[in-house]
């Protein structure tokens, strides 16, 4: 069993390896912190997760780009291959969420919904990415099949946004308690409120502090 | 009565790129899906049939009176020429088309990566029947490419690009030395039918805008090469080159402003980059363009396009080799017509530059 000292130098490597997108001291420290008694799920919230909201901050302040969040999103991903068959059915408070995920019909802008992706993994949710150019009709199914607590829909064009209200509807008619979040840059507050979304997200870093924020207005599942 | 053009659109072109003076501000509209739509056409048939889509982009020009040429071109350019498969917009909310299998899908994929026939590849014969169709209207012939980087995140995709920027750079700069020799072998075929003299090239350069990557990387990969392959093109004899410079770009303007465009270029803005700011970097060298944002156009009120065109217009109007005016990228085909009219009617009502009598 670690000591505490040594427990906090572990989180806190895991944090830094994701900042640094360092794959190899992500997966060196996650196996440390399987080996020394650290627990698999504060090794994920407190080191590897904690890491990347850190990395969400820094992207939304440009002092991080794309290419950058991607790599430390693949460090990221390196601790939580290790980590995360060790993390115990009674460890998360509650059951893991899950959001169903894609960029609609007639769009292929894809580089956003993969930056909110990652934030919602790295949060622990399950996520079931649809990709790009997803048929419309698709949200509601794949919702209805994972019973997923949320959709969330992502366009980058005014042309292929306009598809949303559509989506919103088939989704709602399938599944009356499902939330539904949108984004994207030419969408607004205003906008999805419009369309008959649950929320909205400006950025990635805001997208899963807004995913559970709207599930506990909706008193849903969450 | 509201004033009359004193010239015809080829005329107003020429002598803007000639450096004499013209009545009005030209007006682009960068309107290729909202074109098709407009004459009744499937949005694809604006990339996939050159009969079609001349025809749809030379009635939307008479019909709205702007001044940009047709042209047949996509901003996944590469992915289809380098051996992916595109997709062809089809649904009703689509606008343009897509890669739907990249050429390139591992690092061992980009060393068995081959310069494409110029004749044969993609949408290059589309282009090139659409071209001849310019040419027997006797009309400027407009071939259009991608940027180098642009290029290069659509034979790879953008995501794998990014993650080797950093990890494998010298793929990168393979990748994009394809595109640039690629685009130059292009041009050199078009230039060997048509001659330099008649090409007004066009080129659209989105993905490295700093909505993705940092002026820093700019600086590394994108510059250079898109750098060379215009000086290259200026050397064969091309006069004017247009690059639309998309997106959020503000840090990478120094580094465009040494990219030789032709004297003069066009440069052409999202909404993301204030025309003053462009004047600043390019005034002297080259027409700037832009930048009402597409989203207003196609969702906003009629009096809020018509007062940011006049705003616009009030910024760049006087900017020393001109200024066009046109949408920030491309306008989605179910834009409202009459919040594209309203562009129109900003020219028409402050675009003038000569004084008549009822001015005075
Ligand atoms: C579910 O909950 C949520 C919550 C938050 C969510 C969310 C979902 N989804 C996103 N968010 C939010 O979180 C993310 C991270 O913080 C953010 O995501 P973003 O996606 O905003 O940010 C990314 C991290 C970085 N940003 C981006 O990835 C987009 C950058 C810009 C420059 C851009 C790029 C790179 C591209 N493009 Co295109 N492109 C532009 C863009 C300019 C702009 N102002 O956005 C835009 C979107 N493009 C445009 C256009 C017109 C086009 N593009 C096209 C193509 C392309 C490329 C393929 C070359 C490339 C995309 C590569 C890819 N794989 O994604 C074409 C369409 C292709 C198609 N069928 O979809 C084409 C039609 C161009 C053409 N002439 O053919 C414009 C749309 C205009 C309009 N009508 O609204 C555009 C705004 C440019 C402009 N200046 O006007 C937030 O929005």
């Amino acid at each position: 069993m670690a000591s505490a000292e040594r427990t906090q130098e572990i989180l806190k490597g895991l944090r830094e390896a994701v900042v640094a997108y360092d794959e190899e001291a992500a997966a060196r420290l996650s196996k440390a912190a399987l080996a020394e008694g650290v627990s698999a799920y504060d090794a994920v919230r407190q080191g590897l997760a904690a890491g990347m909201e850190k990395v969400g901050e820094m992207f939304a302040k440009h002092e991080y780009f794309v290419p950058e969040v991607l790599l430390c999103s693949d460090a990221l991903y390196a601790g939580l291959d290790i980590l995360r068959p060790h993390i115990r059915a009674g460890d998360a408070s509650e059951v893991r969420k899950q959001i169903v995920l894609g960029t609609v019909e007639g769009d292929v802008h894809d580089i956003g919904k993969n930056l909110v992706k990652i934030m919602f993994e790295a949060a622990g949710w399950l996520v079931h990415d649809l990709g790009t150019d997803v048929k419309l009709e698709k949200f509601a199914e794949e919702q209805a099949r994972t019973n997923a607590d949320i959709v969330g829909l992502s366009a980058l064009m005014t042309s292929t946004m306009l598809a949303m209200p559509r989506v919103i509807q088939m989704i709602k008619a399938r599944s009356p308690g499902a939330a539904v979040m949108v984004g994207g840059a030419p969408l607004s507050p205003e906008i999805a409120r419009q369309y008959g979304a649950d929320g909205y997200a400006r950025n990635a870093g805001e997208a899963v502090r807004e995913a559970v924020n709207m599930l506990s207005r909706l008193g849903t599942k969450g | 009565m509201a004033r009359q053009d004193r010239m015809t659109s080829p005329e107003r072109m020429a002598d803007l790129l000639g450096g004499r003076p013209i009545d009005r501000v030209p007006l682009f509209l960068f309107a290729k899906g909202f074109s098709a739509v407009n004459v009744g056409y499937p949005v694809a048939s604006v990339v996939n049939d050159p009969e079609k889509s001349f025809r749809a982009q030379v009635w939307t020009q008479e019909m709205y009176g702007h001044d940009e040429e047709p042209r047949l071109s996509y901003a996944i350019y590469g992915g289809w020429e380098f051996g992916g498969e595109v997709k062809f917009p089809t649904g009703e909310f689509a606008q343009a088309p897509s890669i739907s299998r990249y050429p390139v899908q591992s690092e061992a994929d980009v060393e068995k990566l081959k310069l494409p026939d110029v004749k044969t590849a993609g949408i290059l014969p589309l282009m090139m029947e659409f071209c001849r169709l310019q040419e027997k209207a006797g009309r400027p012939i407009v071939p259009s490419f991608e940027s180098p980087f642009t290029t290069a995140g659509n034979i790879c995709g953008v995501s794998t690009l990014c993650r080797w920027m950093l990890k494998r750079p010298e793929l990168v700069h393979r990748l994009l030395r394809l595109a640039t020799d690629h685009v130059l072998e292009m041009m050199r075929y078009w230039v060997e039918t048509f001659g330099a003299e008649r090409l007004r090239p066009n080129e659209g350069a989105p993905t490295e805008s700093n909505n993705m990557i940092s002026a820093k990387h700019f600086a590394e990969f994108a510059f250079p090469y898109v750098k060379e392959l215009h000086g290259k093109l200026l050397a064969m004899g091309v006069k004017h080159i247009a690059s639309h410079i998309c997106g959020e770009q503000n840090a990478n303007l120094p580094y465009w402003a040494q990219v030789p465009m032709g004297d003069p270029g066009i440069v052409s803005f999202g909404h993301e980059v204030d025309l003053a700011t462009a004047v600043k970097y390019f005034g002297d060298t080259c027409v700037i363009a832009g930048n009402i944002q597409p989203a207003v156009i196609q969702t906003g009120t009629p009096e809020q396009v018509y007062q940011l065109c006049g705003q616009a217009l009030a910024k760049a109007k006087y900017a020393p080799r001109g200024f066009i005016l046109m949408p920030g990228c491309e306008l989605s085909p179910l834009t409202p017509p009459h919040n594209v009219y309203m562009m129109k009617k900003a020219v028409t009502d402050f675009g003038w530059y000569e004084a008549v009598p009822s001015d005075v």
